[in-house]
């Protein structure tokens, strides 16, 4: 007996000392993603952790500066025809990990399987966002060979548009858009590339040396045959996904992570902390948080909601001021526009799309006033004093969104004696569900920007994009967008600008949505990590030009 | 004994076989879809549908995937949501759950054991009492209250062990996912040594080798506790199968990639993939009722008895 249990405690003292090299991992970079990889396979990503690690291992044509302008990567420079629907990539010398040439026939294969896997994101590259040739109908199931891309030489990529499309360039930034290596990829059995370090090969600045699908814990390190290589200094770090931002907390005090995203509650915590304070950083997202109101009048009550007024009430019966300061208080920004606050800078005077929050304020805004005139007319019209709507979302990201919630039926209860709201939480998968089989009457959502133009919200309304969501129409919405995209404004910059401010206009006076407030993400970054770039659009985070001392 | 064996492993697919249909069929009926539909056109997500044949009627669908599974494949063998082959992942997660379990039975099992036997041999003294309020607790303290309490105070109050899982590190930081996991073994594992041995110190034939001058260590390892352990071994053994197919919440936790975060992810996630729940759930099932298989079969070669009674109802 006694050497039994002396055996079994020199076991495990053997374990703890052994194992206990505790410095070896201190010195290492350490980052929070906040959910899983769904996937290295550039036509199966759908998350922003997806395209952050695909980002971080493959360079594509272009590259964001930490500015969120677009500069060459790949392709060393570019050329645009007259009528701005032929682009000419000249590529760089440039290798893949495992040694081979990056070519332009990378390029070829990549987006065309895209197309023909006809995913999430193929979207990208059909005639609502990059326009490229025929890439609506390789979706639909036309020969791939028929899309309008082509590699006349190993160092040309050729891209044919049907519309001039004024964001091309900064396009080739999202990881929609990166090269595969054909003859790596079909030396591969089904279904594996982008499964394991092994099955995956990265053209970028770090290549994985841990990685599965799904895992918690994803280990980098530098790419030595990188054409950037001079300008990387990070050589291992890590990512680890954490989902509770209280473990975030904790695990940023002790030490054991460098870059945490906190939840607005821990921000007044951290602020009250003189060291920690110092570490803390108010970042402007791009994701837009809107009530998204269900007009399909044949909706299951009645299609109340399908009166205009009813909606301006309800929209004007909300204080966003007091949902971002109150409730949220992560450095959220109240929004008055169809369009987050910042977000989308002209490319000729550099001001925000959404810079001028008051624009609107005719139709959005806090002014019980003016929500109870709204909805006296809207009783009248539809000869109804009570309204009950059911008021679904999503609770599995975290609590702010239920503070939200909560906070609109109490604003909206009270200013609007007669309403009622229901929440009803609900995991994400049966929220989407819901919204798309419109069993809904008011959702409170949000929309994170694919891409650095208004366009990647506006689309969302149109009379196809609203199919399945809010169920509204408007012929001459449509016609602006459709001018905007693929028909005679895409060539004018200046002039599709003012339209989409027209289009915006259609948006909210009609209040099809009602704006709430732009996500800002407070994260702590430790003092000796510089570096990290931040985008409100595409790709989030980058961490090409990170030094730690 | 093979007439009894045979019988056994039949009712044992029977069950698999059952668990897998009710599986099938609740998940199929789960809220939810297992497309993530922000960015699809409805034309583009039936034509998915169709792909994989979902847009079958239930029964067909079911007895496709049956099929699909005598091939040793989970459905299509991808999964729904990134396209990935379940097996190799699968293989890889069960790998690390089943390491960390197997270090939590044997730290819990021997942990309780050297409890049990303490209490048992200082009945209704200070230290029986002790034992007995420790696995009080044990049972009672909810397991992820006490890893959070682990974490915080091994990991962050005292940074002695690593705070996340780390996979580089496997031993070493499979230390605290193990003990926060063993919690239950140990309480469960002590109470029930104690209570055996105390039986068993109290009969006859403990009596009369006491009365023949046997004494200390021999007595209790020759006498009580080999009688002793056999019902605890059948307490044991299902939790061998809870601690090997991992604990969904430790797995979140400490971040270990393990089959209980996979099962936990795969409902979990925007869409819910069908194949994944579906193949995890056919592989706890399949384990469990393995486990209690083995178990039953060895009853019937250690206990006659049961091999008897077996006979004699048929």
């Amino acid at each position: 007996m006694k050497k039994f249990l002396l055996l079994t405690l020199l076991i495990f003292a053997t374990l703890i000392i052994g194992c206990g090299d505790e410095s070896a991992s201190k010195d290492k970079l350490s980052v929070m993603l906040g959910s899983n990889v769904v996937s290295l396979d550039t036509a199966q990503a759908t998350d922003s952790a997806s395209f952050e690690v695909i980002a971080d291992c493959i360079d594509g044509l272009m590259q964001l500066d930490s500015d969120g302008k677009a500069i060459p990567a790949i392709a060393e420079s570019f050329d645009i025809s007259e009528d701005g629907k032929t682009y000419t990539f000249h590529l760089r010398d440039a290798k893949w990990s495992n040694g081979d040439d990056v070519t332009a026939d990378d390029f070829v294969f990549a987006w065309r399987r895209h197309c023909q896997k006809a995913e999430e994101y193929s979207y990208m590259l059909g005639s609502t966002v990059a326009c490229v040739k025929n890439a609506d109908a390789v979706i639909k199931g036309a020969d791939p060979k028929t899309l309008g891309v082509s590699a006349p030489d190993s160092k040309t990529f050729v891209v044919e548009l049907d519309a001039p499309v004024s964001f091309f360039p900064a396009l080739m930034t999202f990881p929609t858009f990166f090269p595969i290596n054909e003859k790596f990829y079909n030396s591969l059995s089904d279904g594996t590339y982008g499964t394991s370090p092994d099955t995956f090969l990265s053209n970028g600045a770090f290549v994985l040396t841990e990685y599965l699908p799904g895992t918690a814990n994803i280990q980098l390190k530098k790419n030595s045959s990188y054409w950037n290589a001079d300008k990387v200094t990070l050589n291992d770090w890590q990512y680890q996904v954490v989902s509770s931002s209280d473990n975030a907390l904790t695990s940023f005090k002790n030490g054991t992570l460098n870059v945490v995203t906190i939840s607005g509650n821990q921000v007044e915590h951290v602020k009250q902390d003189a060291e920690l304070s110092k570490n803390l950083n108010t970042i402007a997202a791009g994701s837009l948080n809107y009530i998204s109101f269900n007009q399909d009048p044949k909706n299951n009550h009645g299609g109340a909601l399908a009166n205009a007024n009813l909606r301006l009430a309800i929209s004007n019966a909300v204080d966003r001021e007091s949902l971002v300061n109150n409730y949220i208080m992560d450095g959220s920004e109240a929004t008055y526009t169809a369009i987050p606050v910042k977000f989308a800078p002209n490319a000729e005077t550099g001001k925000y799309f959404a810079e001028d929050q008051k624009q609107f304020s005719d139709y959005v805004g806090f002014d019980v006033k003016k929500a109870r005139e709204y909805f006296e007319k809207a009783k009248s019209e539809l000869n109804k004093d009570k309204f009950t709507l059911n008021l679904i979302y999503a609770n599995d990201s975290g609590d702010t969104i239920v503070k939200v919630v909560q906070a609109i039926k109490s604003q909206v209860e009270e200013n609007l004696p007669g309403i009622t709201l229901n929440l009803q939480p609900m995991p994400k998968a049966e929220y989407l569900s819901k919204v798309t089989s419109d069993s809904y009457d008011i959702a409170v959502t949000n929309w994170v920007p694919d891409y650095d133009d208004p366009m990647t919200f506006f689309t969302l309304w149109t009379t196809e994009g609203c199919e399945i969501a809010e169920h509204w129409s408007n012929a001459q919405y449509d016609k602006i967008i459709a001018d905007c995209t693929t028909g005679e404004l895409a060539a004018n910059y200046n002039a599709r600008w003012a339209a989409m401010y027209d289009a915006e206009k259609i948006l909210l006076e009609n209040a099809v949505i009602a704006p709430l407030y732009t996500n800002a993400n407070s994260v702590l970054i430790s003092s000796n990590v510089k570096g990290i770039e931040f985008h409100a659009a595409g790709v989030d985070r980058v961490f090409k030009s990170v030094t730690t001392k | 004994m093979a007439k009894y064996i045979t019988k056994r492993i039949l009712m044992s697919l029977l069950t698999l076989f059952l668990i897998t249909f009710v599986l099938f069929v609740l998940i199929r009926i789960m809220p939810g879809d297992p497309f993530p539909v922000e960015r699809m056109s409805a034309e583009m997500i039936l034509q998915k549908r169709a792909e994989l044949g979902l847009d079958k009627p239930i029964l067909i669908q079911f007895s496709d995937y049956m099929s699909m599974l005598m091939q040793g494949n989970f459905g299509n063998g991808t999964s729904l949501y990134n396209g990935a082959p379940i097996k190799p992942i699968l293989i890889k997660c069960m790998e690390n759950s089943f390491k960390i379990g197997v270090i939590s039975i044997l730290f819990g099992t021997t942990a309780g054991l050297f409890l049990g036997i303490t209490a048992a041999l200082n009945r209704g003294k200070f230290l029986d009492g002790l034992c007995t309020v420790f696995s009080i607790l044990g049972v009672c303290i909810p397991s992820y209250v006490f890893m959070i309490f682990l974490q915080y105070f091994f990991s962050y109050k005292i940074p002695f062990f690593p705070y996340f899982f780390d996979p580089s590190r496997f031993l070493f930081s499979s230390i605290m996912p193990s003990i926060s996991l063993s919690l239950f073994t140990v309480s469960t594992v002590a109470r029930f040594t104690r209570n055996e041995m105390v039986e068993v110190m109290n009969s006859d034939y403990v009596k009369l080798a006491e009365s023949k001058g046997l004494y200390g260590f021999e007595l209790i390892r020759k006498h009580i506790l080999r009688n002793a352990l056999i019902p605890i071994v059948t307490v044991i053994a299902p939790l061998v199968v809870d601690l090997m197919t991992g604990a969904m919440v430790m797995e979140k936790i400490y971040g270990v990639n393990g089959i209980g975060k996979l099962m936990v992810d795969a409902i979990a996630g925007e869409g819910i993939d069908y194949n994944y729940v579906l193949a995890l759930g056919i592989v706890f099932s399949a384990l469990y009722i393995g486990i209690m298989l083995i178990l039953d079969i060895l009853y019937g070669i250690i206990d006659p008895r049961i091999r008897i009674a077996a006979k004699e109802t048929k």
